[in-house]
């Protein structure tokens, strides 16, 4: 095939990439602040909220160039639909970022307070979900394959579960008052990494959107209309 | 001076954006390959170009743009001295290549132009053969060394060579109107220019043969300096490093509004009356 726009495309190329350091990022965030809240490490914790700024900085020149490419190149179809999941799961990662923050600002408002280990477990076990749905996102992007990015709602299902139910483990610890305090918090943290589960899929949609042009969100039972080769 | 070339004038500049248009202000620039000096073009009484102070960076591409009859051909043919030809043209103030006016008395402008060349709207390949396009500019300067070479380089490097290579003998009007471009441009780069003036080079032709120009324009700037004059402000935005905005006076005069980086002037520009323009809220 010849190429035409090669400056365009390699373009659009150079803000995929930017969006797969963002996700990596993101990941080493998130794994990180978890780390930091698991084993109380304060240090590591006020590390996790300076690092916001990076993925910030990421996607601060996501949306510098992705205004410049918009102006400057008239985007069309597949191109147009790409361009629209670049801001879009930028935003999700730059969000994604926020949480991991938020995670970590939680261990040091929490402190002292004394814990249990049976809600350690669960956002141990939400941490080892919705991370690995970033990098399934990414490699749905990275190989167009709509079948991994559909099966995102899946795979979020149980960190939904796990955030669901987080309740009556925090009910649990109602005869402590600080006990309580903390597992209070630990809902935020639940909530912080089902909305990172949430995000994950929200990029899958786009994804979906990508390749098909028919779907912004995953619908139940919505199966995709095979395009033409 | 407002410069056309390394200074995005949205960002750090001093220029003073109440100056009355023409005034001189101060920025950094790249090299430039070619500056116009508070120049006027005139057709007889009629001003056509007013105060133009401009600087055009070395390899590299800017677009001139602007409602039609607002001097931008004026302006780029002025750069070759191509409006010597017309009847009634007079030019104040200068332009400079090389340090040179090149109004200057002691300018040939039969060489100017050879160094400065020029592609115009339709393709106008002559009626030759297709080597004989690309070698008939060469072997009138006195090239002296091996024209074949010449002939396959230059259409090497304006993206012909591949489609044309089995049939130079054959008539340069056998080709398509994108080839037919591309040939023109070839005859342009066998004279060895350091700038090429392109004005509306993809007008007559096709959006893919267009594409395929603006590609080509890519490549080229690597070896040349570009100026291109385009009615397609989608191309000025997609093709371009620098863009110039002129617009025209109530005397029908053009101006310079603005000019600076592509990327800032199509998302950011300075000038509502260049914001106004390219959103289309003109007149």
């Amino acid at each position: 095939m010849t190429e035409f726009r090669s400056i365009f495309h390699a373009e659009l190329n150079q803000l995929e990439v930017l969006l797969l350091d963002m996700a990596k990022l993101a990941e080493g965030q998130i794994n990180q602040a978890v780390d930091a809240l698991l084993s109380g490490d304060a240090r590591l914790a006020r590390q996790v909220v300076e690092q916001d700024r990076n993925i910030d900085q990421l996607y601060v020149e996501v949306e510098r160039r992705w205004h410049e490419v918009m102006a400057r190149q008239t985007p069309v179809a597949s191109d147009l639909r790409l361009m629209s999941l670049i801001l879009q799961a930028g935003h999700s990662l730059e969000r994604m970022g926020d949480q991991a923050s938020n995670i970590a600002k939680i261990v040091e408002a929490t402190s002292g307070l004394p814990t249990n280990q049976t809600i350690l477990l669960h956002i141990q076990e939400m941490r080892s979900i919705v991370v690995p749905m970033i990098d399934t996102a990414m490699e749905a992007l990275v190989k167009r394959d709509l079948n991994l990015a559909m099966r995102l709602p899946e795979l979020d299902d149980p960190a939904d579960w796990l955030n669901r139910n987080m309740w009556k483990e925090v009910a649990a610890c109602a005869s402590d008052p600080d006990l309580l305090e903390w597992a209070i918090h630990m809902m935020l943290v639940s909530r912080a990494l089902e909305r990172v589960g949430d995000r994950a899929v929200d990029i899958g949609e786009q994804v979906a959107f990508l390749l098909t042009g028919e779907q912004h969100e995953f619908p139940e039972g919505w199966v995709p209309t095979p395009r033409p080769a | 001076m407002t410069t056309v070339g390394a200074t995005d004038l949205s960002e750090g500049m001093s220029l003073d954006l109440n100056l009355p248009v023409g005034t001189k202000a101060e920025a950094d620039s790249g090299p430039a390959a070619m500056e116009t000096l508070y120049l006027n073009v005139f057709y007889g009484g009629f001003r056509a170009i007013k105060d133009a102070d401009l600087s055009f960076a070395d390899k590299q591409i800017t677009a001139l743009i602007g409602p039609s009859g607002c001097g931008k051909s004026t302006l780029l043919r002025t750069l070759n001295r191509m409006n010597d030809l017309v009847p009634g043209a007079r030019v104040e103030g200068e332009v400079r290549f090389q340090g040179q006016n090149i109004f200057d008395s002691a300018v040939d402008p039969v060489e100017l132009r050879r160094r400065v060349g020029m592609v115009f709207q339709k393709p106008n390949p002559f009626p030759k053969s297709i080597y004989q396009n690309v070698a008939w500019g060469a072997r009138i300067n006195g090239f002296k060394e091996n024209l074949d070479d010449l002939v396959e380089h230059s259409l090497v490097q304006a993206a012909l060579w591949d489609e044309v290579k089995d049939k130079l003998d054959e008539s340069g009007y056998s080709l398509s109107g994108g080839q037919q471009q591309r040939l023109c441009i070839a005859r342009a780069i066998a004279v060895k220019p350091e700038i090429i003036l392109m004005d509306e080079p993809t007008s007559a032709l096709d959006p893919v043969a267009t594409l395929r120009i603006e590609e080509l324009i890519q490549d080229l700037k690597v070896n040349y300096t570009i100026i291109i004059v385009t009615h397609n402000m989608q191309q000025a935005a997609r093709a371009s490093d620098h863009t110039v905005f002129i617009n025209m006076d109530s005397n029908r005069a053009g101006y310079v509004v603005e000019s600076g980086a592509t990327g800032t002037l199509f998302t950011k520009p300075v000038r509502q009356e260049t914001e106004d323009y390219i959103t289309g809220r003109f007149g």
